[in-house]
Protein backbone atom coordinates (compact mmCIF):
# COMPACT_ATOMS: atom_id res chain seq x y z
CA UNK A 1 0.00 0.00 0.00
CA UNK A 2 1.36 3.47 -0.81
CA UNK A 3 1.76 5.42 2.39
CA UNK A 4 -0.75 7.92 2.75
CA UNK A 5 0.43 11.61 3.87
CA UNK A 6 -1.69 11.07 7.45
CA UNK A 7 0.28 8.36 8.01
CA UNK A 8 2.47 8.63 11.36
CA UNK A 9 4.91 6.69 13.75
CA UNK A 10 3.18 3.16 14.40
CA UNK A 11 2.88 3.88 18.76
CA UNK A 12 1.07 7.26 17.76
CA UNK A 13 -0.90 5.71 15.24
CA UNK A 14 -2.43 3.14 17.82
CA UNK A 15 -4.25 5.86 19.58
CA UNK A 16 -6.87 5.57 16.59
CA UNK A 17 -7.26 1.74 16.44
CA UNK A 18 -7.45 1.31 20.23
CA UNK A 19 -10.64 1.97 21.75
CA UNK A 20 -12.36 0.36 18.88
CA UNK A 21 -10.29 -2.64 18.79
CA UNK A 22 -10.62 -2.68 22.71
CA UNK A 23 -13.87 -3.19 22.80
CA UNK A 24 -14.15 -5.08 19.82
CA UNK A 25 -11.68 -7.62 21.60
CA UNK A 26 -13.58 -7.68 25.01
CA UNK A 27 -17.69 -8.41 23.79
CA UNK A 28 -17.33 -10.01 20.49
CA UNK A 29 -13.98 -11.96 19.68
CA UNK A 30 -13.23 -12.48 22.80
CA UNK A 31 -16.30 -14.25 23.38
CA UNK A 32 -15.53 -16.01 20.00
CA UNK A 33 -13.01 -17.82 21.40
CA UNK A 34 -14.26 -18.03 24.42
CA UNK A 35 -17.07 -19.92 22.71
CA UNK A 36 -14.91 -21.58 21.25
CA UNK A 37 -13.35 -23.35 23.87
CA UNK A 38 -16.37 -23.86 25.89
CA UNK A 39 -17.66 -26.32 22.94
CA UNK A 40 -14.68 -28.28 24.23
CA UNK A 41 -15.98 -28.47 27.90
CA UNK A 42 -19.06 -30.11 29.46
CA UNK A 43 -20.01 -26.58 31.90
CA UNK A 44 -23.73 -26.47 33.66
CA UNK A 45 -22.78 -22.97 34.15
CA UNK A 46 -22.58 -23.37 37.70
CA UNK A 47 -19.66 -25.21 38.51
CA UNK A 48 -16.24 -25.73 36.64
CA UNK A 49 -16.47 -26.71 33.35
CA UNK A 50 -14.79 -29.99 32.68
CA UNK A 51 -12.74 -30.86 29.26
CA UNK A 52 -14.36 -32.65 27.23
CA UNK A 53 -12.75 -32.28 23.95
CA UNK A 54 -14.56 -32.99 20.77
CA UNK A 55 -17.41 -35.33 22.84
CA UNK A 56 -19.65 -32.60 22.06
CA UNK A 57 -19.31 -32.61 18.31
CA UNK A 58 -19.50 -36.15 18.61
CA UNK A 59 -22.83 -36.32 20.74
CA UNK A 60 -23.96 -34.13 18.00
CA UNK A 61 -23.22 -36.15 14.70
CA UNK A 62 -24.98 -38.98 16.62
CA UNK A 63 -28.00 -36.71 18.00
CA UNK A 64 -31.39 -37.31 15.74
CA UNK A 65 -32.61 -34.01 16.76
CA UNK A 66 -29.41 -32.14 15.47
CA UNK A 67 -30.00 -33.66 11.95
CA UNK A 68 -33.65 -32.69 12.13
CA UNK A 69 -32.29 -29.14 12.76
CA UNK A 70 -29.70 -29.35 9.84
CA UNK A 71 -32.42 -30.60 7.61
CA UNK A 72 -35.25 -28.33 8.50
CA UNK A 73 -32.49 -25.67 7.98
CA UNK A 74 -31.50 -27.26 4.72
CA UNK A 75 -35.46 -26.92 3.88
CA UNK A 76 -35.95 -23.49 4.90
CA UNK A 77 -33.09 -22.14 2.29
CA UNK A 78 -35.87 -22.76 0.11
CA UNK A 79 -37.75 -20.02 1.53
CA UNK A 80 -35.30 -17.61 2.90
CA UNK A 81 -32.92 -17.92 -0.44
CA UNK A 82 -34.51 -19.57 -3.56
CA UNK A 83 -37.48 -18.09 -3.70
CA UNK A 84 -36.63 -14.61 -2.49
CA UNK A 85 -33.93 -14.61 -5.38
CA UNK A 86 -35.59 -15.69 -8.09
CA UNK A 87 -38.70 -13.69 -7.48
CA UNK A 88 -36.41 -10.45 -6.43
CA UNK A 89 -34.21 -11.21 -10.57
CA UNK A 90 -37.77 -11.55 -12.40
CA UNK A 91 -39.60 -8.91 -10.33
CA UNK A 92 -36.32 -6.78 -11.15
CA UNK A 93 -36.69 -7.50 -14.94
CA UNK A 94 -40.41 -6.45 -14.90
CA UNK A 95 -40.01 -2.83 -12.62
CA UNK A 96 -37.21 -1.65 -14.22
CA UNK A 97 -38.19 -0.38 -17.74
CA UNK A 98 -41.85 1.47 -15.87
CA UNK A 99 -41.13 5.27 -15.45
CA UNK A 100 -39.71 6.88 -12.86
CA UNK A 101 -42.45 7.38 -10.08
CA UNK A 102 -43.98 4.19 -10.40
CA UNK A 103 -40.97 2.19 -10.13
CA UNK A 104 -40.24 3.94 -7.34
CA UNK A 105 -43.52 3.55 -5.48
CA UNK A 106 -43.15 -0.39 -6.33
CA UNK A 107 -40.03 -0.29 -4.96
CA UNK A 108 -41.04 1.28 -1.69
CA UNK A 109 -44.06 -1.26 -0.95
CA UNK A 110 -41.71 -4.43 -2.32
CA UNK A 111 -39.13 -3.38 0.80
CA UNK A 112 -41.01 -2.35 3.14
CA UNK A 113 -40.66 -5.88 5.19
CA UNK A 114 -37.01 -5.47 5.00
CA UNK A 115 -36.74 -2.37 7.61
CA UNK A 116 -39.04 -4.27 10.29
CA UNK A 117 -37.81 -5.90 13.10
CA UNK A 118 -37.75 -9.91 12.41
CA UNK A 119 -39.12 -10.96 15.86
CA UNK A 120 -41.98 -8.40 15.77
CA UNK A 121 -42.95 -9.85 12.31
CA UNK A 122 -42.81 -13.64 13.69
CA UNK A 123 -45.68 -12.06 16.45
CA UNK A 124 -47.66 -10.51 13.56
CA UNK A 125 -47.76 -13.52 11.26
CA UNK A 126 -48.39 -15.61 14.39
CA UNK A 127 -51.66 -13.56 14.55
CA UNK A 128 -52.79 -13.40 11.14
CA UNK A 129 -52.47 -17.64 11.05
CA UNK A 130 -54.32 -18.01 13.99
CA UNK A 131 -56.38 -21.09 13.24
CA UNK A 132 -59.48 -19.13 15.46
CA UNK A 133 -59.89 -15.77 14.50
CA UNK A 134 -56.33 -15.11 12.48
CA UNK A 135 -57.22 -12.68 9.06
CA UNK A 136 -55.74 -15.47 6.91
CA UNK A 137 -58.33 -18.55 7.44
CA UNK A 138 -60.94 -16.15 7.27
CA UNK A 139 -60.23 -14.45 4.13
CA UNK A 140 -59.71 -18.16 2.63
CA UNK A 141 -63.16 -19.30 4.21
CA UNK A 142 -64.53 -15.93 2.89
CA UNK A 143 -63.21 -16.77 -0.76
CA UNK A 144 -64.60 -20.48 -0.43
CA UNK A 145 -61.11 -22.09 0.28
CA UNK A 146 -62.71 -22.71 3.60
CA UNK A 147 -61.65 -26.27 3.71
CA UNK A 148 -57.60 -24.89 3.19
CA UNK A 149 -58.02 -22.76 6.53
CA UNK A 150 -55.56 -24.96 8.61
CA UNK A 151 -54.53 -24.46 11.60
CA UNK A 152 -50.87 -23.53 10.32
CA UNK A 153 -48.29 -23.29 12.68
CA UNK A 154 -50.10 -26.52 14.82
CA UNK A 155 -50.12 -28.69 11.67
CA UNK A 156 -46.91 -30.55 11.10
CA UNK A 157 -46.57 -30.76 7.84
CA UNK A 158 -47.93 -26.76 7.15
CA UNK A 159 -45.61 -25.39 9.35
CA UNK A 160 -42.40 -25.50 7.52
CA UNK A 161 -43.75 -23.63 4.61
CA UNK A 162 -45.98 -20.98 6.87
CA UNK A 163 -43.23 -19.92 8.58
CA UNK A 164 -40.63 -20.06 5.45
CA UNK A 165 -43.08 -18.05 3.58
CA UNK A 166 -42.63 -14.98 5.84
CA UNK A 167 -39.48 -15.33 5.10
CA UNK A 168 -39.77 -14.89 1.59
CA UNK A 169 -42.38 -12.25 1.99
CA UNK A 170 -39.11 -10.10 4.10
CA UNK A 171 -36.50 -11.01 1.62
CA UNK A 172 -38.00 -10.63 -1.71
CA UNK A 173 -38.45 -7.02 -1.79
CA UNK A 174 -35.20 -6.93 -0.68
CA UNK A 175 -33.75 -8.90 -3.35
CA UNK A 176 -35.50 -6.92 -6.38
CA UNK A 177 -33.73 -3.26 -4.79
CA UNK A 178 -30.12 -4.94 -5.09
CA UNK A 179 -31.11 -6.31 -8.74
CA UNK A 180 -32.56 -3.08 -9.93
CA UNK A 181 -29.18 -1.08 -9.27
CA UNK A 182 -27.66 -4.56 -10.96
CA UNK A 183 -29.51 -4.30 -13.90
CA UNK A 184 -29.10 -0.33 -14.35
CA UNK A 185 -25.02 -1.18 -14.27
CA UNK A 186 -25.71 -2.89 -17.06
CA UNK A 187 -24.82 -1.40 -20.29
CA UNK A 188 -27.93 -0.11 -22.16
CA UNK A 189 -25.86 -0.67 -25.57
CA UNK A 190 -26.37 -4.24 -25.19
CA UNK A 191 -29.95 -4.14 -24.56
CA UNK A 192 -30.53 -1.59 -27.62
CA UNK A 193 -28.28 -4.58 -29.66
CA UNK A 194 -30.31 -7.29 -28.73
CA UNK A 195 -33.32 -5.78 -29.97
CA UNK A 196 -31.67 -5.09 -33.24
CA UNK A 197 -30.64 -8.13 -33.65
CA UNK A 198 -34.53 -9.55 -33.11
CA UNK A 199 -33.50 -11.43 -29.78
CA UNK A 200 -36.81 -12.05 -27.58
CA UNK A 201 -37.30 -10.70 -24.38
CA UNK A 202 -36.97 -13.75 -22.76
CA UNK A 203 -33.69 -14.45 -25.19
CA UNK A 204 -32.51 -10.99 -23.95
CA UNK A 205 -33.25 -12.38 -19.96
CA UNK A 206 -31.44 -15.27 -20.64
CA UNK A 207 -28.47 -14.52 -21.90
CA UNK A 208 -27.49 -10.95 -21.39
CA UNK A 209 -29.32 -10.06 -18.21
CA UNK A 210 -29.22 -12.92 -16.33
CA UNK A 211 -25.14 -13.51 -16.67
CA UNK A 212 -24.52 -9.85 -16.33
CA UNK A 213 -26.05 -9.84 -12.57
CA UNK A 214 -23.74 -12.74 -11.15
CA UNK A 215 -22.23 -10.04 -8.72
CA UNK A 216 -25.60 -9.14 -7.78
CA UNK A 217 -26.64 -12.98 -7.50
CA UNK A 218 -23.69 -13.44 -5.05
CA UNK A 219 -24.53 -11.07 -2.56
CA UNK A 220 -28.11 -11.89 -2.49
CA UNK A 221 -26.97 -15.72 -1.93
CA UNK A 222 -24.31 -14.96 0.43
CA UNK A 223 -26.85 -12.87 2.82
CA UNK A 224 -29.73 -14.79 2.62
CA UNK A 225 -27.69 -18.01 3.06
CA UNK A 226 -26.54 -16.63 5.94
CA UNK A 227 -29.67 -15.14 7.19
CA UNK A 228 -30.80 -18.29 6.65
CA UNK A 229 -28.13 -20.38 9.28
CA UNK A 230 -28.60 -17.79 11.85
CA UNK A 231 -32.44 -17.64 11.67
CA UNK A 232 -33.72 -17.62 15.25
CA UNK A 233 -35.95 -14.03 15.86
CA UNK A 234 -38.78 -15.63 13.60
CA UNK A 235 -39.18 -18.78 14.31
CA UNK A 236 -38.69 -18.72 18.05
CA UNK A 237 -41.22 -16.14 18.17
CA UNK A 238 -43.68 -18.23 15.80
CA UNK A 239 -43.25 -21.34 16.82
CA UNK A 240 -39.91 -21.47 19.41
CA UNK A 241 -39.72 -24.92 16.90
CA UNK A 242 -42.25 -26.78 17.27
CA UNK A 243 -44.88 -28.69 17.06
CA UNK A 244 -42.39 -31.72 17.51
CA UNK A 245 -39.40 -29.97 16.38
CA UNK A 246 -41.02 -29.19 12.88
CA UNK A 247 -39.59 -26.01 12.71
CA UNK A 248 -36.54 -26.55 15.23
CA UNK A 249 -33.42 -25.35 13.58
CA UNK A 250 -30.04 -25.33 14.86
CA UNK A 251 -30.02 -21.95 16.90
CA UNK A 252 -33.54 -22.77 18.64
CA UNK A 253 -31.90 -26.29 19.71
CA UNK A 254 -28.88 -24.04 20.77
CA UNK A 255 -31.06 -21.77 22.62
CA UNK A 256 -32.95 -24.73 24.16
CA UNK A 257 -29.86 -26.93 25.42
CA UNK A 258 -28.14 -23.57 26.63
CA UNK A 259 -30.79 -21.50 27.81
CA UNK A 260 -33.45 -24.39 29.12
CA UNK A 261 -31.35 -27.61 29.93
CA UNK A 262 -28.19 -25.39 31.08
CA UNK A 263 -26.00 -27.96 28.96
CA UNK A 264 -23.96 -24.89 27.45
CA UNK A 265 -21.01 -27.05 26.34
CA UNK A 266 -23.20 -28.56 23.74
CA UNK A 267 -25.17 -25.55 22.69
CA UNK A 268 -21.79 -23.93 22.44
CA UNK A 269 -20.24 -26.69 20.02
CA UNK A 270 -23.72 -25.78 17.78
CA UNK A 271 -23.18 -22.44 17.91
CA UNK A 272 -19.77 -23.55 16.34
CA UNK A 273 -20.70 -25.69 13.58
CA UNK A 274 -23.30 -22.89 12.76
CA UNK A 275 -20.38 -20.26 12.54
CA UNK A 276 -18.08 -23.09 10.00
CA UNK A 277 -20.76 -24.00 8.20
CA UNK A 278 -21.46 -20.27 7.60
CA UNK A 279 -18.14 -20.32 6.44
CA UNK A 280 -18.06 -23.35 4.31
CA UNK A 281 -20.97 -21.70 2.19
CA UNK A 282 -19.46 -18.47 2.19
CA UNK A 283 -16.48 -19.60 0.49
CA UNK A 284 -18.24 -22.03 -1.62
CA UNK A 285 -20.37 -19.02 -2.89
CA UNK A 286 -16.74 -17.13 -3.30
CA UNK A 287 -15.91 -19.99 -5.55
CA UNK A 288 -18.57 -21.32 -7.46
CA UNK A 289 -20.63 -17.96 -8.11
CA UNK A 290 -19.75 -15.36 -10.39
CA UNK A 291 -16.39 -15.46 -9.87
CA UNK A 292 -15.35 -13.67 -13.27
CA UNK A 293 -16.65 -10.15 -11.38
CA UNK A 294 -14.35 -7.68 -10.47
CA UNK A 295 -14.24 -5.77 -7.06
CA UNK A 296 -12.85 -6.30 -3.76
CA UNK A 297 -14.13 -9.40 -2.32
CA UNK B 1 -33.59 9.12 -18.05
CA UNK B 2 -33.87 9.36 -22.26
CA UNK B 3 -31.91 5.93 -22.69
CA UNK B 4 -35.53 4.40 -21.73
CA UNK B 5 -37.21 6.03 -24.55
CA UNK B 6 -36.52 3.40 -27.30
CA UNK B 7 -37.75 0.71 -24.90
CA UNK B 8 -41.85 -0.25 -24.92
CA UNK B 9 -43.88 0.36 -21.62
CA UNK B 10 -44.73 -2.48 -19.91
CA UNK B 11 -47.96 -4.02 -20.80
CA UNK B 12 -50.58 -3.14 -18.53
CA UNK B 13 -51.42 -6.42 -17.67
CA UNK B 14 -48.41 -6.90 -15.83
CA UNK B 15 -48.31 -3.69 -14.20
CA UNK B 16 -51.64 -4.58 -12.66
CA UNK B 17 -50.13 -7.83 -11.06
CA UNK B 18 -46.97 -5.81 -10.21
CA UNK B 19 -49.21 -3.52 -7.74
CA UNK B 20 -51.34 -6.55 -6.79
CA UNK B 21 -48.28 -8.20 -5.94
CA UNK B 22 -47.09 -4.43 -3.87
CA UNK B 23 -51.02 -4.59 -2.28
CA UNK B 24 -50.21 -8.40 -0.85
CA UNK B 25 -46.89 -7.25 0.54
CA UNK B 26 -48.19 -4.29 2.65
CA UNK B 27 -51.88 -6.24 3.27
CA UNK B 28 -49.92 -7.42 6.87
CA UNK B 29 -49.57 -3.83 7.69
CA UNK B 30 -52.48 -2.38 6.34
CA UNK B 31 -54.72 -5.34 8.57
CA UNK B 32 -52.55 -4.45 11.65
CA UNK B 33 -53.47 -0.57 11.08
CA UNK B 34 -57.26 -1.47 11.13
CA UNK B 35 -56.72 -3.60 13.77
CA UNK B 36 -55.20 -1.32 16.03
CA UNK B 37 -58.42 0.73 16.15
CA UNK B 38 -61.11 -1.56 16.66
CA UNK B 39 -62.66 -2.41 19.63
CA UNK B 40 -62.87 -6.25 20.74
CA UNK B 41 -66.33 -6.32 19.91
CA UNK B 42 -65.29 -5.32 16.32
CA UNK B 43 -62.67 -7.88 15.99
CA UNK B 44 -65.49 -10.46 16.02
CA UNK B 45 -66.93 -8.52 12.98
CA UNK B 46 -63.80 -10.26 10.92
CA UNK B 47 -60.67 -9.11 10.23
CA UNK B 48 -61.36 -7.05 7.20
CA UNK B 49 -64.74 -5.23 8.27
CA UNK B 50 -64.00 -1.70 9.38
CA UNK B 51 -64.96 -0.62 12.71
CA UNK B 52 -68.10 1.55 13.36
CA UNK B 53 -65.67 4.38 14.60
CA UNK B 54 -61.38 4.33 15.48
CA UNK B 55 -60.87 2.92 18.63
CA UNK B 56 -57.35 4.81 19.57
CA UNK B 57 -58.23 4.34 22.84
CA UNK B 58 -56.29 1.21 22.20
CA UNK B 59 -52.64 3.32 21.74
CA UNK B 60 -53.40 4.20 25.20
CA UNK B 61 -54.00 0.90 27.07
CA UNK B 62 -50.61 -0.58 24.97
CA UNK B 63 -48.82 2.72 25.80
CA UNK B 64 -49.53 2.77 29.45
CA UNK B 65 -50.92 -0.66 30.65
CA UNK B 66 -48.95 -2.39 28.06
CA UNK B 67 -45.67 -0.69 29.12
CA UNK B 68 -45.11 0.43 25.75
CA UNK B 69 -43.93 3.77 27.33
CA UNK B 70 -41.24 1.98 29.13
CA UNK B 71 -40.40 -0.11 26.25
CA UNK B 72 -40.40 2.82 23.94
CA UNK B 73 -37.50 5.12 26.10
CA UNK B 74 -35.92 2.24 27.06
CA UNK B 75 -35.30 1.77 23.08
CA UNK B 76 -34.33 5.63 22.43
CA UNK B 77 -32.03 5.34 25.73
CA UNK B 78 -30.45 2.28 23.46
CA UNK B 79 -30.17 3.60 20.36
CA UNK B 80 -29.00 6.67 20.86
CA UNK B 81 -25.49 5.84 22.61
CA UNK B 82 -25.10 2.73 20.30
CA UNK B 83 -25.25 5.03 16.85
CA UNK B 84 -23.16 7.69 18.12
CA UNK B 85 -20.35 5.50 19.42
CA UNK B 86 -20.63 3.44 17.02
CA UNK B 87 -20.57 5.80 14.02
CA UNK B 88 -17.44 8.10 16.74
CA UNK B 89 -15.59 4.67 16.92
CA UNK B 90 -16.14 3.60 13.20
CA UNK B 91 -14.67 6.95 11.96
CA UNK B 92 -11.12 6.61 14.49
CA UNK B 93 -10.96 2.48 13.30
CA UNK B 94 -11.77 3.84 10.00
CA UNK B 95 -9.78 6.32 9.69
CA UNK B 96 -6.33 4.14 10.84
CA UNK B 97 -7.65 1.48 8.37
CA UNK B 98 -7.96 4.25 5.43
CA UNK B 99 -4.70 5.89 5.70
CA UNK B 100 -2.51 4.61 8.63
CA UNK B 101 0.12 1.43 8.88
CA UNK B 102 0.59 -0.52 11.82
CA UNK B 103 1.51 -3.98 12.85
CA UNK B 104 -0.79 -7.49 12.23
CA UNK B 105 -2.59 -4.84 9.91
CA UNK B 106 -4.01 -7.58 7.32
CA UNK B 107 -4.79 -10.41 10.98
CA UNK B 108 -6.64 -7.57 12.46
CA UNK B 109 -8.69 -6.96 9.24
CA UNK B 110 -9.21 -10.36 9.10
CA UNK B 111 -10.13 -10.79 12.99
CA UNK B 112 -12.89 -8.00 12.20
CA UNK B 113 -14.49 -9.61 8.80
CA UNK B 114 -14.21 -12.43 11.58
CA UNK B 115 -16.51 -10.55 13.38
CA UNK B 116 -19.16 -9.82 10.63
CA UNK B 117 -19.49 -12.78 10.15
CA UNK B 118 -20.34 -14.83 13.06
CA UNK B 119 -24.13 -13.87 13.98
CA UNK B 120 -24.07 -13.17 17.53
CA UNK B 121 -25.67 -16.41 18.92
CA UNK B 122 -22.53 -18.32 18.22
CA UNK B 123 -21.27 -16.01 21.41
CA UNK B 124 -24.22 -14.87 23.10
CA UNK B 125 -23.30 -17.71 25.96
CA UNK B 126 -19.84 -16.41 26.86
CA UNK B 127 -21.27 -13.05 26.36
CA UNK B 128 -23.95 -13.74 28.69
CA UNK B 129 -21.49 -14.77 31.56
CA UNK B 130 -19.19 -11.74 30.63
CA UNK B 131 -21.82 -9.41 31.45
CA UNK B 132 -22.87 -11.20 34.47
CA UNK B 133 -19.53 -11.87 35.74
CA UNK B 134 -19.03 -7.80 35.45
CA UNK B 135 -22.49 -7.33 37.30
CA UNK B 136 -24.13 -5.85 34.52
CA UNK B 137 -27.14 -8.05 33.28
CA UNK B 138 -30.40 -6.09 34.00
CA UNK B 139 -28.48 -2.72 33.24
CA UNK B 140 -28.60 -0.47 29.78
CA UNK B 141 -24.64 -0.81 29.70
CA UNK B 142 -25.55 -4.55 29.16
CA UNK B 143 -28.18 -3.87 26.29
CA UNK B 144 -25.83 -0.50 24.68
CA UNK B 145 -21.83 -1.65 24.70
CA UNK B 146 -22.08 -5.08 23.10
CA UNK B 147 -24.19 -3.54 20.72
CA UNK B 148 -21.43 -1.26 19.74
CA UNK B 149 -19.07 -3.45 20.07
CA UNK B 150 -20.69 -6.12 17.58
CA UNK B 151 -21.33 -3.26 15.06
CA UNK B 152 -17.79 -1.66 15.11
CA UNK B 153 -16.60 -4.21 12.06
CA UNK B 154 -19.19 -2.85 9.77
CA UNK B 155 -18.70 0.83 10.70
CA UNK B 156 -14.62 0.58 10.54
CA UNK B 157 -15.56 -0.94 7.09
CA UNK B 158 -17.82 1.31 5.87
CA UNK B 159 -16.20 3.99 6.73
CA UNK B 160 -12.77 3.33 5.57
CA UNK B 161 -14.08 2.30 2.15
CA UNK B 162 -15.79 6.16 2.18
CA UNK B 163 -12.59 7.71 2.98
CA UNK B 164 -10.33 5.90 0.44
CA UNK B 165 -12.46 7.65 -1.91
CA UNK B 166 -11.42 10.95 -0.89
CA UNK B 167 -8.74 12.89 -3.14
CA UNK B 168 -5.62 12.70 -1.66
CA UNK B 169 -4.48 15.99 -2.81
CA UNK B 170 -6.79 17.58 0.10
CA UNK B 171 -5.23 15.58 2.75
CA UNK B 172 -1.63 16.36 1.19
CA UNK B 173 -2.33 20.45 1.49
CA UNK B 174 -3.57 20.36 4.67
CA UNK B 175 -0.43 18.23 6.20
CA UNK B 176 1.39 20.64 4.40
CA UNK B 177 -0.45 23.74 6.29
CA UNK B 178 1.06 21.52 9.00
CA UNK B 179 -1.72 20.48 10.54
CA UNK B 180 -2.09 17.95 13.23
CA UNK B 181 -3.46 14.26 12.09
CA UNK B 182 -6.93 14.89 14.57
CA UNK B 183 -7.53 18.55 13.40
CA UNK B 184 -7.32 17.17 9.55
CA UNK B 185 -9.38 13.95 10.62
CA UNK B 186 -12.09 16.44 12.74
CA UNK B 187 -12.18 19.49 10.17
CA UNK B 188 -11.39 18.03 7.05
CA UNK B 189 -12.60 14.33 7.08
CA UNK B 190 -15.64 14.38 9.10
CA UNK B 191 -17.37 17.11 6.95
CA UNK B 192 -16.48 15.31 4.26
CA UNK B 193 -18.07 11.91 5.58
CA UNK B 194 -21.43 13.45 6.26
CA UNK B 195 -23.19 11.68 3.51
CA UNK B 196 -21.55 8.55 4.60
CA UNK B 197 -21.78 8.56 8.36
CA UNK B 198 -25.53 9.34 8.41
CA UNK B 199 -26.17 6.65 5.79
CA UNK B 200 -24.24 4.43 7.88
CA UNK B 201 -26.12 5.81 11.12
CA UNK B 202 -29.32 5.39 9.42
CA UNK B 203 -28.49 1.08 9.15
CA UNK B 204 -27.25 1.42 12.68
CA UNK B 205 -30.58 3.13 13.64
CA UNK B 206 -32.85 0.38 11.83
CA UNK B 207 -30.27 -2.59 13.30
CA UNK B 208 -30.57 -1.59 17.01
CA UNK B 209 -33.70 -0.75 16.80
CA UNK B 210 -34.85 -4.31 15.60
CA UNK B 211 -31.80 -6.30 17.50
CA UNK B 212 -34.31 -9.38 19.39
CA UNK B 213 -31.13 -12.02 20.40
CA UNK B 214 -28.91 -9.40 22.83
CA UNK B 215 -31.80 -7.35 24.88
CA UNK B 216 -33.57 -11.07 25.27
CA UNK B 217 -30.87 -12.58 26.52
CA UNK B 218 -28.44 -9.99 28.85
CA UNK B 219 -32.08 -8.43 30.18
CA UNK B 220 -34.98 -10.18 32.00
CA UNK B 221 -36.49 -7.19 34.04
CA UNK B 222 -38.93 -5.41 32.25
CA UNK B 223 -37.60 -2.41 33.12
CA UNK B 224 -34.76 -2.54 30.79
CA UNK B 225 -36.72 -4.35 28.15
CA UNK B 226 -36.78 -2.32 24.22
CA UNK B 227 -39.61 -2.37 22.26
CA UNK B 228 -39.14 -6.22 20.22
CA UNK B 229 -38.96 -7.61 23.65
CA UNK B 230 -41.78 -5.76 25.18
CA UNK B 231 -43.78 -6.79 22.42
CA UNK B 232 -42.23 -10.28 23.04
CA UNK B 233 -43.47 -10.40 27.13
CA UNK B 234 -47.02 -8.10 26.10
CA UNK B 235 -47.97 -11.06 23.56
CA UNK B 236 -47.82 -13.76 26.41
CA UNK B 237 -49.56 -11.44 29.07
CA UNK B 238 -52.12 -9.96 26.26
CA UNK B 239 -52.64 -12.72 23.87
CA UNK B 240 -56.57 -12.67 23.56
CA UNK B 241 -56.83 -8.67 23.12
CA UNK B 242 -55.92 -8.21 20.02
CA UNK B 243 -56.39 -4.52 19.26
CA UNK B 244 -53.80 -3.41 21.80
CA UNK B 245 -51.91 -6.05 20.66
CA UNK B 246 -51.93 -5.07 17.67
CA UNK B 247 -51.58 -1.08 18.28
CA UNK B 248 -48.12 -2.08 20.60
CA UNK B 249 -47.15 -3.49 17.07
CA UNK B 250 -47.63 -0.23 15.37
CA UNK B 251 -46.06 1.79 18.50
CA UNK B 252 -43.02 -0.66 17.49
CA UNK B 253 -42.97 -0.26 13.70
CA UNK B 254 -44.06 3.34 13.33
CA UNK B 255 -40.78 5.41 13.74
CA UNK B 256 -39.00 2.16 11.62
CA UNK B 257 -41.46 3.51 8.47
CA UNK B 258 -41.52 6.86 9.38
CA UNK B 259 -37.38 6.68 8.92
CA UNK B 260 -37.78 4.92 6.01
CA UNK B 261 -40.10 7.35 4.38
CA UNK B 262 -38.35 10.00 4.73
CA UNK B 263 -35.00 8.68 4.18
CA UNK B 264 -35.29 5.72 1.52
CA UNK B 265 -32.86 7.00 -0.84
CA UNK B 266 -29.97 7.07 0.97
CA UNK B 267 -31.04 3.99 2.44
CA UNK B 268 -31.32 2.35 -1.01
CA UNK B 269 -28.21 3.62 -2.43
CA UNK B 270 -26.07 3.08 0.91
CA UNK B 271 -27.98 -1.07 0.59
CA UNK B 272 -26.99 -1.11 -2.61
CA UNK B 273 -23.37 0.29 -2.59
CA UNK B 274 -22.52 -1.68 0.53
CA UNK B 275 -24.21 -4.94 -1.40
CA UNK B 276 -21.71 -4.62 -4.85
CA UNK B 277 -18.73 -4.36 -3.07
Amino acid sequence: MKRSPLDGSEHTNWIYLFPGLLLYAAFVFGPIVAALGLSLTSWDGLTVPKWVGLGNYIDLFSDNRFYIALRNNAELMIFYCVLPLGLGIGLAACVWNLKQQEQLALRTFLFLPYIMPTAVLGIIWAWLYNPAFGPFNQFLRAVGLGMFALPWLGDFNFVLPAVGIVATWYFFGFCMVIFLTGIQRIDPSLFDAAKVDGASARKTFFWITLPLLMPEIRVVLLLTVIASIKSFDLIFTMTRGGPANATLVPNIYMYQLGFELNRFGAAAAIAIVGALLTFAINFAIHRLVGSKSKGMA
Amino acid sequence: MSRKSNIPAAPLFLRLVLWLLAAVTITPFLLLLLTSIKSKADVLQGAFALPAYPHFENYLDAWNAGHFNIYFWNSIIVVIPVVAASVLLGLLTGFAFAYLSFPLRRTLFAILTLGMMVPAEAFIIPLYYEVRYLGLINTYTAVIVPQIAMSIPFSTIFLASAMQQLPEEILEAAVLDGAGRFYILRKIVVPLMVPAMSTLALFLFIWTWNEFLIPFILVNDDAYRTLPLGMLFFQGRYTVNTPVLTAGAVIVIAPLILTYLVFQRRFIAGLTAGATK
